[in-house]
């Protein structure tokens, strides 16, 4: 109990503040946390990343070119894909995915309305080594990605969200 | 407990989506369809039954989009920018073999949908010309 009256009672109201404020986020649908299935966005989004997404940005103005959004697929609409906004045309979007060879996108089912997009994405958190937010356009080299697996460079924030029940 | 887990756990999937890039193209898939179309067509010109032709208008018109699909995936997918160069007139063409199927979901104009057939034809025509059939066929195109 010394901490919550010692020099460290500041940083915990802090953080169980941002904790509630997240949640909160979440439960209103402003915030969500998804992951990432499937390789068309490769080598920017990976299988089984997870990715932090929120939707007050196209509450206030459309989706602009380069940036990576949800939405529901036209074709299969019980599914919701990710792709990256590579045009913006009036009302309408063109949607690629960052591996254009193997992508099903805007050359398939075609331009989407702005109205159709509300997520968008914001970073990435998982896993550790690649946090941070996207690139803002598609990598036109492809990167030279070390396989997964490589050297662990965070492991304390790793283990605090893998390792289950410290919080 | 609230954990920083079960904060971040993820809500749900979301693909990065691909169809299976087989790599198997054919103007024929779109002419089959057509072709449904125009008899279609011609079924309906002949039938005074109400139901039966309501079912050829609702057919029609999924066979028309269906060649539409079939247009798109051959000009996006197959066509490359090199073969423009033997064909400049491509884009050209595509763009009114698509409207053309438009036009042929839209009415029940026989000749509209024969107007149809003979642009897949020529679509055909460049698909050969490039080497489609030995490319993307398995073991070339059945005769």
């Amino acid at each position: 109990m010394s901490g919550w009256r010692g020099p460290a009672r500041p940083l915990l109201l802090l953080l169980g503040t941002a904790a509630a404020l997240f949640a909160a986020s979440r439960a209103l649908r402003r915030i969500d946390a998804v992951e990432v299935e499937g390789a068309s966005m490769a080598p920017s989004l990976l299988p089984g990343d997870r990715l932090l997404v929120e939707s007050w940005t196209y509450a206030r103005r459309a989706p602009r070119a380069g940036e990576v959004v949800l939405v529901t697929d036209p074709r299969s609409p019980s599914r919701e894909l990710i792709k990256r906004v590579a045009a913006v045309d009036g009302r309408h979007l063109d949607l690629r995915g960052d591996a254009p060879a193997s992508s099903t996108d805007s050359r398939h089912f075609g331009r989407l309305p702005v109205a159709a997009v509300r997520w968008r994405v914001a970073l990435r958190y998982w896993p550790p080594r690649r946090f941070g937010g996207l690139p803002a356009a598609r990598p036109s080299e492809p990167l030279d990605l070390e396989p997964l697996g490589g050297e662990p460079a965070c492991t304390a924030f790793e283990a605090l969200i893998a390792g289950g029940e410290q919080g | 407990m609230l954990t920083l887990r079960t904060l971040l756990r993820p809500s749900r999937r979301v693909h990065a989506h691909c169809d299976i890039p087989c790599g198997v193209y054919d103007p024929e898939q779109a002419r089959i369809e057509a072709e449904s179309c125009l008899r279609i067509i011609e079924k309906y010109e002949t039938s005074d039954d109400k139901v039966f032709r309501a079912r050829c208008l609702h057919v029609k018109e999924e066979r028309a989009e269906l060649v539409k699909h079939h247009l798109d995936v051959l000009w996006h997918d197959y066509f490359k920018p090199e073969h423009l160069d033997k064909f400049p007139d491509l884009h050209e063409t595509f763009w009114k073999a698509t409207k053309q199927a438009s036009k042929v979901k839209q009415t029940v104009d026989a000749g509209a949908a024969r107007e149809l057939l003979s642009m897949i034809d020529r679509i055909d025509e460049m698909w050969k010309a490039t080497g489609g059939p030995e490319k993307t066929r398995v073991n070339g195109r059945p005769g």
